[in-house]
């Protein structure tokens, strides 16, 4: 199938240009890791200072959090965003959108190819990260097979999301801003500045109706066992639900897009 | 000095030429204000938990992140700018044109871009400090307010002098296209004070990438934290961090020349 | 004798450069084991340049006529061999030198993108410390020769491929340099806006005296501009002399033009016939035999008019590259 040679072709040459670009590469995963790392030292000093634990997280539970986090942030990313941003502003959008396939499955190809890479890297630092913070990880055998595919869904729909929103790249060349809004949402909503249960209740109610939360603290959530398996069940829904939305967004803002594209550059 | 009147014309020159995008100007309204919300709404889900962080409390904190914006703004005028345009102009070949110019290359190469919209985060930074400060109840005396000065000088020149050999790098591994983002990703833990960082990591944000000397020691400064042999060594690392860049720059320059080693 | 404004002996740019195959295996072993090739970019120069002479480099791409001019004006250190530039050693880039010099870039642009060309000027009026009097001299001279006037207060980015050319090409002349670097200026132009640039640099180099160092792979920029010429291939020096020179060195044959009334049948018998039609015959003929087939040819045929030309120039460059490199007779008469 065509399909499968493409997603080959485009690993091959993702793989390459990731060996040529190695240092950019690492330059990148430092930053990936910092945050989460930043956040992990913030919060235990928290609950040190309050006593051993906070919210129901002791620092040993924060520590675990977050670098659980770290590693699911990574399988879970995308940079599609300043990608679409940069190409539209080299005029190499063209390129693509003349291909007989749809551009997304290069863009996907390109991220997984990227993430063999690297994964092993953040894995490694997740391990070391470990050794010197002592995280305390109560593993229940059932969640840890769940969490692959919480994992995965969570990936999907992070990407249809990003990558729907990258289209703006076809109005705007202001799409940083964009981008910028979006993160820190992203920040606040998904998990990635504290544990969700730590927000005032109004928060969580909103970030339990908006799609961040299952791109990245759910399938956390899941494997450090704080969610029942009513819960799981909830959430994996509520994965599916937002999946389609954004198939359905994704496909609205692709046409409207294609459109505004030809028109302009004719 | 001549070479005061050619910074303030490049300065100049910089101003004009981004004044006329005033779409630029609401913009960085935008995310100037996004970045503060970010910083303090942070602050609060921190603070809602404990009153002390570190040995600092909330308004000190604030205070920090004060200064945080303001040297995020001092960074983003002429700095980053001036560094994204050089890389970028090792790769385009256009360095060559300030090469044949009779004027010192590291000068031109560190004040030839300036974005005036970066400016408002300078504003943003001293007003947040301006309210922390206040509700900190602490009258900031002379001595203070100069301390302040000077240590957000010596730290300026700190970061300055890293990006520039951050920059210069870029003769050596020209594929490295994103290494000034290695400053950006380690500054935002300047967010928080230094000192809840464990020894190793305070290391690195102090002697590698110089976080600490950029944003927590001018904050100590401000709060009546910083000791004598914190100031030293800020004012001594910002004299030996004076020389560090021009060397580099050279070996960099013979190096892009092609002399022999 | 005046002081040569350029000088150099022997002078010799080497690469090492790291090659790899394509495919997986070669990315991967890259890592560990990096093969380097050594690249004699350019191969014991050796030429001299009196002040106001306009000279041209001619030569394939990557024949290493960038990589002299770039060793000319300070930008690269040579490899080996002797180079003065108006007395100074350009490597060590004194800024008295560096005042006395300018560079264009075909295709770069120095000018601040968002603003007027006239505000970049005056970036380049601070770095070079002119006085207010010459400066504005200096302008009103290049705005009058380039014919700048309403394209100064326009941003640079609303400017037109030549137009901006034209700018960038003041913006280097404000310091009246003695010695001009031209590295491929009219690429990428219309021919219009070609000959426009040709014509002002030998008009420049007429009325102030500069030495103008063009580097170009167009034959018409050095037709047009230099009466003498560098010819450079694969890094050595393969001809330097007048255009004229070259020609007649390098040429066997003359071009002769004929114009008849109808195309005869038997006019392979003259030469090598190149071309015929409605009665217009181009034949290619040995140099020896030329007057004999002329002669013969007016004798034989109805001749209405006919010329007899040297082969263009580009195929006389052609002929000079398809040529080994440097063996002593090609160099030309100084």
């Amino acid at each position: 199938m065509a399909l499968a040679q493409l997603y080959q072709a485009q690993f091959r040459t993702s793989l390459a240009t990731m060996i040529q670009y190695r240092a950019s590469l690492v330059i990148w995963l430092l930053g990936q890791v910092l945050e989460p790392l930043i956040y992990l030292i913030v919060w235990s000093n928290v609950s040190v200072a309050a006593g051993g634990s906070v919210g129901g997280y002791t620092t040993g539970d924060f520590a675990a959090y977050f670098i659980v986090l770290m590693v699911v942030n990574h399988l879970t990313y995308t940079w599609i965003m300043w990608e679409y941003e940069y190409r539209v502003r080299e005029g190499t959008l063209s390129a693509a959108l003349l291909r007989p396939v749809h551009p997304i499955h290069a863009d996907v190809a390109d991220n997984l190819s990227s993430k063999v890479v690297s994964t092993p890297g953040i894995l490694l630092t997740a391990l070391v990260l470990s050794l010197i913070f002592q995280p305390t990880l109560h593993l229940v055998p059932w969640t840890a097979v769940v969490f692959i595919p919480a994992v995965a869904l969570a990936f999907v729909l992070r990407f249809l999301v990003e990558w729907s929103l990258a289209q703006a790249a076809f109005w705007t060349t202001r799409v940083t801003s964009l981008n910028q809004l979006f993160f820190v949402a992203m920040l606040f909503l998904s998990g990635q500045m504290a544990p969700l249960t730590l927000f005032p209740p109004a928060i969580q109610t909103v970030a339990a109706l908006l799609p961040f939360r299952w791109m990245i603290s759910f399938p956390v959530e899941l494997l450090l066992g704080n969610l029942t398996p009513q819960q799981t069940i909830t959430g994996f829904a509520a994965q599916a639900v937002w999946i389609v939305l954004s198939l359905v967004l994704l496909r609205i803002v692709w046409r409207a897009g294609v459109r505004v594209y030809s028109a302009v550059s004719g | 000095m001549t070479t005061l009147r050619l910074v303030w014309t490049f300065f100049r020159i910089g101003v004009m030429g981004e004044a006329q995008y005033r779409v630029n100007f609401a913009i960085q309204v935008f995310q100037s204000l996004l970045g503060l919300v970010t910083a303090l709404a942070g602050l609060a889900v921190v603070f809602s938990y404990t009153d002390s962080l570190g040995g600092w409390g909330p308004n000190e904190v604030a205070a920090l992140v004060g200064v945080y914006i303001l040297v995020g703004g001092i960074i983003g005028v002429v700095i980053q700018p001036s560094m994204e345009e050089f890389i970028e102009s090792v790769r385009e070949g256009t360095l060559d044109f300030t090469l044949t110019k009779p004027e010192e290359a590291q000068l031109l190469v560190s004040i030839q871009d300036v974005d005036i919209w970066e400016g408002l985060n300078i504003l943003l930074g001293l007003g947040v400090l301006g309210v922390a400060l206040e509700r900190l109840g602490e009258n900031v005396g002379w001595a203070q307010a100069v301390a302040f000065g000077v240590m957000l000088l010596a730290g300026a020149a700190i970061v300055y002098a890293f990006w520039l050999i951050l920059a210069t790098l870029s003769f050596w591994f020209l594929r490295i296209e994103n290494i000034l983002v290695i400053f950006q990703s380690v500054y935002e833990a300047g967010r928080w004070p230094v000192t809840i960082y464990p020894g190793w990591l305070r290391f690195g944000l102090t002697l590698i990438v110089p976080v600490a000397f950029a944003v927590t020691v001018p904050a100590e400064a401000l709060t009546g934290r910083l000791d004598w042999p914190t100031a030293l060594a800020a004012i001594g690392l910002a004299a030996l961090l004076l020389v560090v860049p021009r060397v580099v720059w050279r070996v960099g320059l013979r190096r892009y020349s092609g002399a022999s080693a | 004798m005046t002081d040569p404004a350029i000088h150099t002996q022997g002078l010799t740019k080497v690469y090492t450069v790291s090659e790899r195959e394509a495919g997986m295996r070669a990315a991967v072993q890259s890592l560990v084991h990096r093969r380097t090739e050594e690249v004699r970019a350019v191969d014991g120069i050796s030429f001299e340049l009196a002040p106001g002479e306009v000279v041209g480099f001619l030569g394939p791409n990557g024949a290493g006529k960038t990589t002299t001019l770039k060793m000319l004006s300070g930008l690269l250190h040579p490899s080996a061999g002797a180079l003065t530039v108006l007395g100074h050693v350009p490597w060590k880039r004194d800024k008295d030198f560096l005042r006395r010099i300018t560079l264009v870039m075909g295709q770069r642009n120095q000018l601040v993108w968002d603003i007027p060309a006239a505000d970049s000027f005056e970036l380049n009026r601070a770095i070079y410390r002119l006085p207010a009097g010459d400066y504005k001299q200096t302008l009103r001279e290049l705005t009058e020769l380039l014919d700048l006037g309403p394209l100064l207060k326009k941003p640079v980015r609303n400017l037109s491929l030549g137009e901006r050319m034209k700018c960038e090409i003041a913006a280097s002349l404000l310091h009246r340099p003695q010695v001009v670097f031209l590295d491929e200026p009219t690429i990428g132009l219309d021919v219009t806006m070609q000959r426009r640039i040709r014509a002002f640099f030998a008009e420049y180099n007429q009325r102030f005296g500069a030495t103008v160092l063009l580097t170009s792979h167009y034959m018409n920029d050095v037709e047009a501009l230099c009466r003498r010429v560098i010819v450079i291939h694969e890094g050595r020096l393969l001809f330097d002399g007048d255009l004229a020179s070259l020609v007649q060195r390098f040429t066997s044959h003359k071009t002769v033009v004929v114009q008849l009334e109808t195309c005869p049948d038997n006019l392979s018998a003259y030469g090598e016939v190149v071309s015929c039609e409605d009665g217009l015959a181009t034949l290619r003929v040995p140099k020896g035999e030329t007057p004999r087939v002329t002669a013969r040819l007016l004798a034989d045929l109805p001749v209405i008019d006919l010329t007899v030309e040297d082969p263009p120039i580009e195929e006389v460059i052609e002929r000079v590259f398809a040529q080994k490199a440097s063996s002593p007779e090609t160099k030309g008469d100084g």
